[in-house]
């Protein structure tokens, strides 16, 4: 007879609240802390990146009774505050990443989380290349240095589970439903490749509106869109469990 | 030894044909001697007859059926990533 052992993650990404959104969102936070060990943002929690809603996002999130981690989007940096936003939810207790990593301790387990806003370029074969003109090198060398700190913050993390969290896509699974011309803009595969070569249990991402809430990276790495409008719902709730005796835990 | 795409075809299409379940749309992925099962229904008791004949169609494989259960006034259910 096998044990299983739960971490239960809530994940949103995609809430893009605006100033007038105040409390409306943190209402259907209420009880997560029965649902969930941690929660995690995938990205574009603001509208517009201005600082007036990064500090409504953030106190929404202040105080919540489990440990809340988060990663920005395109949304979040299109003021230029991106680091002025992570500040305020820092403030407030949020564990922001920024192409790094946390051990988050739930219960008497650690929880590894490797991540950051990740980026685009496409997906293997229908991908753009560092060849040409210096704005092309800069934009897929933008997502290639991402990548690869996210393989060296996995290798490095200790911990019983890891989860990467990120706003755009590693695999065009998860896509589906989106139009196929913007594929380019919504992930790149060299973030599940960087992911697949280090390992994790899971990977989330929101970004796609339009797009499907599960896919799989060529390794087999489980890939969820936590989008809101994907999920339909607050948020979505996933739980990490194995059979402790059998051993089968992540490399 | 058969091709996983024909493999999964043939589950595809006893998940459409078998009186159990008569499903269309669930997608069928395979990746070694592992099977997922992808997509939406109405119902928890339909999701599990779909892991079933699933099951049968290709016995020699591990099913994880990832089949979303979608109700209207449900706030949604936790997956288990085994």
């Amino acid at each position: 007879m096998s044990t299983l052992t739960d971490l239960r993650i809530a994940a949103v990404g995609d809430i893009h609240l605006s100033t007038d959104d105040r409390g409306r969102y943190r209402s259907k936070l209420d009880g997560i802390e029965n649902r969930a060990d941690v929660f995690m943002l995938a990205g574009d929690l603001t509208r517009h990146g201005t600082l007036e809603e990064g500090r409504a996002v953030a106190d929404e999130l202040r105080g919540l009774p489990i440990p809340v981690v988060a990663v920005l989007g395109n949304h979040d940096y299109h003021s230029d505050l991106q680091y002025e936003i992570a500040s305020e939810l820092r403030d407030a207790g949020v564990v922001v990443l920024n192409d790094d990593g946390v051990v988050v301790q739930c219960g008497d387990k650690k929880l590894g989380v490797v991540g950051g806003k990740g980026f685009g370029g496409g997906y293997a074969g229908k991908c753009a290349s560092e060849f040409g003109e210096r704005e092309i090198k800069n934009f897929v060398s933008h997502t290639r240095f991402i990548a690869e700190s996210w393989k060296v913050a996995l290798k490095e993390i200790v911990a019983d589970h890891r989860v990467v969290l990120s706003h755009y896509s590693p695999i065009k699974e998860t896509l589906e439903g989106e139009p196929h011309e913007i594929y380019p803009f919504l992930g790149s595969y060299l973030l599940a490749e960087a992911v697949d070569t280090a390992g994790a249990d899971l990977i989330l991402h929101g970004h796609a509106h339009k797009g499907t809430e599960k896919g799989m990276t060529p390794g087999g790495i489980r890939v969820r869109n936590v989008a809101l409008p994907v999920l339909g719902r607050a948020y979505a709730v996933y739980c990490l469990d194995w059979p402790e005796e059998l051993g089968i835990h992540p490399a | 030894m058969e091709a996983p795409q024909y493999v999964a075809a043939r589950v595809q299409q006893a998940l459409a044909e078998d009186g159990r379940t008569h499903e269309l749309g669930i997608r069928v992925d395979i990746r070694g001697d592992q099977l997922f099962l992808r997509g939406q229904v109405s119902d928890a008791e339909q999701r599990r007859r779909l892991g079933e004949v699933a099951h049968e169609a290709a016995p020699e494989l591990h099913v994880h059926n990832e089949i979303k259960v979608v109700e209207a006034t449900a706030p949604g259910e936790d997956e288990h990533l085994d």
